[in-house]
């Protein structure tokens, strides 16, 4: 604080309200959702206000329910057949229309960091000229003292501010963002960090319909096939192992080999980068990254995946990531802890030898014990 | 099908600083970006290679447009050496310290400056912001359909087909021109630099008149931005910390040059891997 001057407490204009912008797909909630509301409920009682859901779609039925059971103090629903599925002129037009209907606007909005997320938050937040920050690991509500002069009549104490917080340069840094001058804060969150509040029946909300009023303007682009892979789950996320196949594989057999690999393990799952999935060597729901599954495993075994930033989102968490790449360059060398280079068709057998004996030798006691 | 044909497609790029360079990465990990290795952001190349296919097959005249201190001459330069016609570099100290809403609202400005465009294309992020919020507010702030994560695309009867990558799957969206498309980095990789634009560049470091010919330096006072917002002033979020993130970057123990019976032994000794093998 400059010349130990007691900086004005600054009030910028809310209702207190933190809404969450949810997500669906062929009936149901996104999981994202679900962990906004989660880390959403945290926010709402920090700031003593309410915690509501908004939510587009068609043929919504029980869905809004549920958003009340997951902690949604309101929810506001939008149901039209031109919702059925994400399309950004549409969804911006109905959420833009909404959020300029409040008096007093909320205090916060949140979106989850997915495709449709980051497609929709940028336009709203352009739109209303508020803040942004992307793909946030982590919130939290607290005072930031602003005594930077540029902006002289920004200077000042902010009470109830969001913070924004993010990985940035290649997730080496920790970026704590703040845009407390403007109502709503906006921020997108990645998928699979926040923790869901446990359902609760009891729990009573609101629900209310907001109009959907398209303009001509809106119906410029259309949506003319979608093609979904509905993720059944694998237990992927709660394996203490994880062995990893990619496009270095070279042929769909290759998962063979990691099938072998994951045999030497206790509790262990087969994952997959992107593009293996989309030409079809194994299906989605093994996709791990930032449109598959977010996991964090005791050990990550990459093979033959080159590390892209949409890969490594859903796995740099891991207890130890071991790389298998005869790149030398590959991306994945940046992040993993250990990185073979050469050809998984001759390290990957070697593993399993040496596993195999090492089982032999080192692990097989006299009497099996539990 | 009538033959589509476009006039001016825009494509948006940026320099950043190389972070696998260890000049100007402070021991805190922050970037000094002084002394930082420069780069074209390697997300920003496949937006080169789409708008570049998109003139090949379409037709029409590509230029590039940047925001940034003078050096980011070198990005623009490159860029007319892969085949790109010209290209407009914002610079301005009003612009330090833009988030991605002053720097879209910049943007947006320097395109309307410019006048007529079919397509505008940008990358999907950016390697020192991670953003990827900048395309999609300026289409917004220039009310247009856009595709993000874009990974295929087509012109037909005027209207742009575009496959969206999306969690488990794809989505085609066909929309009307004027658009903006965010290129994904599934799409195809740039290709080699092209001899006439490299013949062409040599001729431009000749020759300052003709340069400024093809590349023009341009100021907020140019496209009529209000400085207060851009900049700073303009930005509605600020940096209020960072923290350095120990537990990952730079520190891969890298085994090679060696038997795979070595480098499979070194991996296990040196790892706990074994705790987790089945009796
Ligand atoms: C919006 C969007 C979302 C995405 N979401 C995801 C996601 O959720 N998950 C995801 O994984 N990707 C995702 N991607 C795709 C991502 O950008 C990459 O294209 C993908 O991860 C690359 O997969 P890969 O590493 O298997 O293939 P490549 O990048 O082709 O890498 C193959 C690697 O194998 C190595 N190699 C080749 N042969 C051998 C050998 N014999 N031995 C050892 N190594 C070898 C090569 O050196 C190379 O590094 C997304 C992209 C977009 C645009």
């Amino acid at each position: 604080m400059s010349e130990g001057k007691i900086l004005p407490e600054i009030i910028t204009p809310s209702n207190k309200e933190v809404i969450v912008v949810g997500e669906q797909l062929n009936g149901e909630i996104r999981p994202v959702t679900l962990e906004l509301l989660g880390a959403g409920r945290d926010l709402a009682s920090k700031l003593g206000g309410s915690l509501s859901c908004v939510l587009l779609g068609h043929k919504l039925e029980k869905l809004p329910q549920k958003l009340i059971s997951y902690g949604a103090d309101i929810v506001y629903v939008a149901d039209d057949s031109i919702l059925e599925n994400y399309q950004t002129l549409p969804y911006r037009r109905v959420i833009v229309d909404f959020l300029s209907g409040f008096t007093l606007p909320p205090h916060i909005v949140l979106l989850g960091s997915t495709t449709c997320g980051r497609d929709l938050a940028p336009r709203i937040a352009a739109h209303f000229e508020t803040g942004l920050t992307a793909d946030c690991t982590e919130l939290d509500i607290g005072p930031y003292e602003h005594t930077n002069k540029i902006d002289p009549e920004k200077v000042g104490l902010y009470p109830n501010c969001l913070y924004a917080i993010r990985p940035s340069f290649g997730e080496s840094l920790k970026a704590r963002i703040l845009g407390p001058w403007k109502n709503p804060q906006m921020a997108t969150v990645r998928p699979g960090i926040m923790l869901p509040l446990k359902p609760d029946e009891n729990h009573k909300g609101e629900i209310k319909t907001i109009p959907v009023d398209l303009k001509p303007e809106d119906y410029r682009a259309e949506l003319i096939e979608v093609v979904h892979e509905v993720s059944k789950s694998v237990n992927l996320t709660e394996a203490d192992v994880i062995v990893a196949g990619g496009f270095g594989l070279g042929k769909q057999d290759g998962f063979e080999l990691i099938k072998e690999l994951a045999s030497c393990f206790e509790n262990v799952a087969i994952g997959a980068s992107r593009k293996v999935v989309d030409i079809g060597w194994i299906p989605y729901p093994y996709q791990i990254g930032q449109t598959g599954k977010s996991v964090r495993p005791k050990v990550y075994i990459a093979c033959g995946i080159s590390g892209a930033i949409q890969h490594r989102v859903g796995m740099s968490k891991s207890g130890l990531i071991i790389a298998i790449n005869k790149d030398p360059e590959a991306p994945i060398f940046k992040f993993a802890h250990h990185g073979i280079v050469g050809d998984l068709y001759q390290i990957i057998p070697e593993l399993i030898k040496q596993f195999k004996s090492n089982i032999v030798k080192e692990e097989k006691p006299l009497v099996r014990q539990n | 099908m009538t033959q589509s044909s476009l006039k001016d497609i825009f494509v948006l790029i940026k320099q950043v600083p190389d972070q696998s360079a260890k000049a100007g990465i402070n021991p805190d990990g922050t970037i000094d970006r002084a002394k930082a290795k420069r780069m074209l952001n390697p997300f920003d190349r496949y937006a080169l290679q789409a708008a570049l296919h998109t003139k090949k097959h379409y037709g029409g005249k590509v230029t590039a447009i940047t925001m940034g201190p003078p050096a980011a001459l070198e990005i623009i330069l490159e860029a007319l050496e892969h085949g790109v016609d010209c290209g407009y570099i914002l610079s301005d100290k009003r612009l330090a310290a833009s988030d991605t809403l002053a720097t879209a609202y910049a943007l947006h400005k320097v395109i309307k400056y410019i006048g007529h465009f079919d397509l505008i294309f940008c990358g999907l992020q950016t390697t020192d912001g991670d953003t990827a919020q900048v395309g999609p507010q300026i289409a917004e702030r220039l009310s247009l359909p856009q595709t993000t994560y874009c990974e295929d695309f087509r012109i037909e009867e005027n209207k742009v087909i575009a496959k969206r990558v999306v969690e488990g799957g794809y989505e085609w969206v066909k929309m009307e021109i004027p658009a903006l498309i965010t290129v994904a980095n599934s799409y195809h990789h740039l290709e080699y630099k092209s001899f006439r634009g490299a013949r062409m560049v040599q001729h431009l470091l000749r020759n300052e008149e003709e340069k400024n010919k093809y590349i023009k330096t341009i100021t907020l006072d140019t496209i009529g931005a209000e400085p207060a917002k851009c900049g700073l002033r303009g930005s509605p979020t600020i940096v209020a910390r960072t923290d350095k993130v120990s537990e990952i970057g730079g520190s891969c123990k890298i085994h090679q040059g060696a038997s795979q019976e070595q480098l499979v032994s070194e991996i296990i000794q040196s790892t706990n891997i074994k705790e987790f093998l089945k009796l």
